[in-house]
């Protein structure tokens, strides 16, 4: 967790990296424009005065995987230096508030922010606040990238303010040694087979929880909720608790009440640890064994790995998720429009989302590049994750981000997700009946979006 | 209720130990067993912080809990200032600055006040001391934290250290101190006096009243120096997160290293050091001036 | 708290000029005129200049923003008495009333009787009372994010050093932060703990005033160290015990630190605002979800609980004892 340079990565094999510093050097695959406006202009600004570029973002564990990619720039651009700064945790309690808070007061925040996907409905309703990335050339980026992945990018004015960084996709990590002693299979081809949806997936928790009583089978409601809403809103024309006029669709939508039902379902069958995400005690769980599966996209196997240490590797696994594909989170980038410098912040801005910066922070911390070149290339294809028993991470995730259609995220999303969370924390630990739940879920979200 | 003695460091305090009627101030065994248990829980949290602060993450949840110090102090410690996203060092500085700053100025504008108030005559005199000691109801903090940051983005001084250290210059409890003190400490006869000998009220200040209330001066500093080392909210709300006092800066510690135990309390412990270092050079003091301030008041 | 306002004594006038000083300057007199009207002012000028920045005027501002839906820039529209009346129809803002009063009670009662009674203990006769009297005062110089850090450990549902001692008499652990009964226990232990030391030197000191004699006397007419105590002890103490209820009230009703780390950094007091006291309420408004407006009426309704409470509590203590 301390970032341990050591640490549990997902390491690629260091040939790999070595390979990676000769082509950064001899980038643009196939003419994409891909990082060669940043190598241009830093020729042109080179006789400018020295800047510094701040880059705000969040997450804990290796967050955004930054470090190298920084490095790499810092010492081939000695007038433009980025100064990486990982402001906390959570997202949506700590961060999105803070970094509102400055964008409103017009200063304070970076010339580069990090928006995870849940933030983006509020940032895309608020150009004012950032840079028009246009003017900088960097639409000429489109064709690297998913179209869903860029389109979200586009504010309501339907201007480029940012550009994607990684995707999260979606499986299930377990605890092979915990099933292992349930008299479970261990292997992922075979746990997959386990739970083709999510009723075989909680008959797999009973048949744990029989012979480890002691051992819960998920770590709380909150991942697996969240998990089964973005799936679900796949059928339900993509939307989870608002439609795209921004009207609050928590109590109509089937995605909501679907993956409110099921995690209900799992807590009264006592399957939960009853852990708050984001908690030092959900940390500690991942450490101590105390549940058996955790949904994760991709970049939560940096978190596990942070949290879990060296003395549990090879003990996690990766398998498929129950229910398909799914993608939950993945961030953006964006230049704010109290920049002193967004020229610099645009070229900085398009060094980390091009394909050489991505594929650095896949190395760091485990996030599946955005970039179409990035997902295919043989670093990702091929990354096998040491930490999790060797699993084909690459390949997992990339495969459950390609049929990802996009989730809609109404302006007010992160408010209403922050209050319902609770509502399921609340439920699921005892403090909210679990008969009254669903009207309290109902009337809190409604609160939150005011 | 006021009283004619006060001490100054080291004075001795009126409690001969003759032996009176004495009963009731005879310890029992019950009363000494009540003392011990609490020396020992008053003590006991932050003794087991320094423990874990000086062990290893593997042995936090051992079952015992570990009650013996460990070897892993100094590169606890060190964990603590390369821990990037807490920006620990920082804080320390920022800290030192705020709490130094703040000290000097409130020691400096309340024994100038505290002096006006306690021996000179001027229209308005009461009035105004008594809407000091007024103000020392309002809860500042909580109340103006909304127009004071507006104050700041008005200003352009967010993430400033001015920002955090103008508004705890206010300190009506600092004044109505020095003014008890200073009433105490400066017999009205030795203004006079002075006066009489042609001294300007500046002069007399500076030549009469600082010698005298310098034990008051010493108190209200190691009060003022507790009080801004340990605050919290108003610095989280106006300084960004690279940018921290050195309680935000524990927070972040503890929100982003949380499964890292033995790296948030030893970064805890270190923060209160400072504090710890003035109490047991000065605890005599401390404990004198909280006895005759509250004596006064 | 005891104001003795004014000395109430004539000042002398300074010396006038003698006969034999005729051709002294009128300048200089002027100057020592000017010299005691102004500077009494210019020595005080420091402080309510401040006062009136960075105190009065955002006093006056909260309540101007408080009737405004109100944006840190851009459109302020003003809503009269409309965040007033949304405010106190809130369920959720009379919540973190009701913790911030329970937790205050929870804390601020057994913390001023065992004060009474450490200070007590400490104005025996005992050897190492220096030392002592240190000990139970370490805790106020722990910061209070110090304290909130290593309690919330202490409590910690699964591997808590609380829990494991309950365990070894067989209680299930509890999950502190999950209900209102357990988590105003644990804040409010947060509370004692740190202050409780402090209250009982500031009791010392109030009963090192009191003369000997009283007890002598008592001691002729046969009272016991237990009635003395309630007697005379109590009773003499009730100006300090009302200058530290009235210190404990604003503290209390100020309670923001503890129960915010007790919650893991966030503002909402627990999953159902179990333990959100009214700062909390206050700063999230603010800094969470950007209603300035209504913050600033909530900030407002604070200082006048605050006003009510001071006042109730300094009846309480006055009525105490009345009887004897």
């Amino acid at each position: 967790m301390l970032n341990s340079k050591n640490g549990g990565r997902p390491l690629a094999a260091a040939a790999v990296a070595s390979v990676l510093t000769v082509t950064a050097a001899a980038c643009g695959s196939g003419g994409t424009g891909d990082g060669t406006a940043a190598t241009a202009s830093a020729s042109a600004s080179a006789a400018a005065e020295k800047v510094t570029i701040t880059v705000q973002t969040f997450g804990s564990g290796e967050n955004f995987g930054y470090d190298s990619a920084v490095e790499a720039w810092n010492k081939s651009h000695p007038n433009i230096q980025i100064k990486y700064d990982n402001l906390a945790g959570n997202f949506e309690s700590e961060y999105l508030p803070q970094v509102n808070q400055w964008l409103e007061a017009g200063s304070g925040a970076g010339d580069i922010i990090g928006i995870d996907e849940s933030g983006m409905g509020q940032m895309a309703a608020r150009p004012q606040h950032f840079v028009d990335l246009a003017q900088y050339g960097l639409d000429s980026r489109k064709a690297d990238f998913p179209e869903w992945k860029w389109n979200t990018g586009l504010n309501k004015d339907g201007k480029l303010f940012a550009l994607g960084t990684d995707v999260g996709g979606m499986a299930m990590c377990y605890r092979s040694d915990l099933f292992k002693k349930a008299g479970l299979p261990t292997d992922r081809e075979e746990v997959a087979k386990l739970w083709p949806d999510w009723d075989s997936y909680l008959k797999v928790g009973q048949q744990l929880k029989s012979k480890l009583p002691k051992t819960s089978f998920v770590d709380g409601p909150v991942t697996i909720f969240n998990t089964l809403m973005v799936q679900e809103a796949g059928k339900a024309g993509n939307l989870t608790f608002f439609d795209k006029e921004q009207n609050l669709v928590i109590e109509s939508n089937p995605a909501v009440k679907t993956a409110f039902d099921f995690t209900k379902k799992l807590s009264e069958a006592g399957l939960s640890a009853k852990l708050a995400a984001w908690t030092d005690e959900w940390a500690a769980g991942q450490k101590n064994g105390a549940f058996a599966t955790m949904a994760c996209p991709s970049w939560m196997l940096g978190v596990i790995s942070g949290n879990a240490g060296e003395e549990n590797a090879g003990k996690w696994d990766v398998a498929a998720v129950p229910g398909g594909a799914g993608n939950w989170g993945g961030s953006w980038l964006a230049v704010t429009s109290q920049s002193k410098h967004p020229k610099e912040a645009a070229e900085v801005l398009n060094y980390l989302t091009s394909k050489e910066g991505q594929l650095h922070a896949f190395k760091e911390a485990g996030g599946v590049p955005s970039t179409l070149t990035g997902q295919q290339d043989p670093v990702v294809a091929d990354a096998v994750n040491e930490y999790f028993s060797k699993a084909p991470s690459g390949k997992i995730f990339a495969e459950s981000t390609q049929s990802v259609s996009p989730i809609f995220f109404g302006e007010k999303h992160t408010q209403v997700r922050a209050a319902v969370e609770q509502v399921l924390l609340g439920a699921d630990q005892g403090s909210v009946k679990w008969g009254e739940a669903w009207a309290k879920f109902v009337a809190e979200g409604q609160m939150a979006a005011g | 209720m006021t009283t004619v003695q006060h001490s100054g460091p080291g004075a001795r305090r009126h409690r001969a130990p003759a032996p009176v009627a004495g009963d009731v101030f005879r310890a029992t065994v019950l009363t000494k067993v009540m003392l011990g248990f609490t020396a020992i829980l008053s003590i006991f949290p932050i003794y087991w912080m320094i423990i874990i602060a000086t062990r290893s993450n593997a042995d936090v949840h051992s079952i015992p809990p570990p009650l013996l110090p460990g070897g892993n102090l100094g590169e606890n410690i060190k964990a603590v200032f390369e821990a990037e996203n807490a920006h620990f060092l920082t804080g320390i500085v920022n800290s030192v600055i705020v709490t130094a700053s703040v000290t000097l100025a409130v020691v400096l504008i309340s024994t100038l006040a505290g002096f006006a108030f306690a021996s000179l005559q001027f229209r308005g005199r009461n009035v105004l001391l008594l809407s000091v000691v007024l103000t020392m109801m309002v809860p500042l903090q909580q109340m103006g934290v909304v127009p004071l940051y507006q104050m700041m983005v008005t200003l352009g001084w967010t993430n400033t250290l001015q920002a955090v250290i103008l508004p705890f210059l206010v300190n009506g409890f600092g004044v109505f101190l020095m003014t008890q003190y200073t009433r105490q400490a400066v017999p009205r006869e030795l203004v006079e006096a002075a006066r009489v000998d042609g001294a300007s009220t500046a002069r007399i200040w500076w030549n009469v009243v600082v010698p005298a209330v310098r034990p008051g001066m010493a108190v209200l500093s190691i009060q003022t120096f507790m009080l801004i080392w340990n605050e919290f909210l108003w610095p989280l709300i106006i300084l960004r997160a690279d940018n921290p006092t050195v309680q935000v800066a524990i927070r972040a510690l503890n929100e982003k290293y949380s499964t890292n135990y033995v790296l948030v309390f030893a970064g805890t412990a270190l923060s209160i050091i400072p504090l710890l270092l003035v109490f047991v050079f000065f605890g005599r003091q401390i404990i004198g001036g909280l006895m005759d301030g509250a004596v006064k008041s | 708290m005891s104001l003795d306002v004014d000395a109430g004594r004539a000042r002398l006038r300074p010396v006038p000029p003698g006969p034999h000083r005729h051709r002294q300057s009128s300048t200089r007199h002027l100057l020592s005129w000017l010299d005691m009207r102004a500077t009494p002012y210019l020595f005080v000028s420091p402080y309510f200049l401040l006062f009136a920045l960075f105190g009065l005027f955002p006093l006056i501002f909260t309540l101007w923003v408080s009737l405004h839906d109100w944006q840190l820039a851009g459109e302020r529209e003003f809503v009269g008495l409309e965040n007033y009346t949304q405010l106190l129809a809130d369920t959720k803002f009379w919540n973190s009333v009701l913790n911030t009063v329970g937790i205050f009670v929870l804390a601020t009662v057994p913390q001023l009787l065992i004060a009474l009674l450490l200070a007590n203990a400490l104005n025996k006769r005992l050897r190492g009372r220096l030392v002592l009297r240190l000990s139970v005062l370490i805790p106020l110089v722990t910061s209070v994010v110090a304290v909130g850090v290593i309690f919330t450990q202490l409590y910690a549902r699964d591997y808590g050093l609380v829990n494991w001692l309950l365990g070894a008499f067989g209680v299930e652990p509890i999950h502190w932060q999950n209900q209102k009964w357990s988590s105003w226990i644990a804040i409010a232990t947060m509370v004692d703990w740190r202050w409780t030391g402090y209250n009982a030197i500031i009791y010392l000191a109030g009963m090192q005033t009191i003369s000997k004699d009283i007890y002598e006397a008592a001691s002729i007419d046969g009272a016991t160290p237990r009635r003395q105590f309630w007697t005379i002890t109590v009773p003499l103490l009730k100006p300090t015990i009302i200058f530290t209820v009235i210190v404990s009230t604003i503290g209390g009703f100020t309670l923001f630190a503890e129960p915010v780390i007790f919650g893991g950094g966030g503002m909402t007091g627990g999953t159902v605002g179990q333990f959100q006291t009214v700062a909390m309420f206050i700063v999230k408004e603010a800094f969470r979800d950007f209603d300035y407006g209504y913050a600033a009426a909530a900030a407002w309704i604070l200082f006048l609980l605050i006003l009510v409470a001071a006042l109730v509590n300094y009846a309480i203590t006055r009525g105490l004892g009345r009887s004897r």
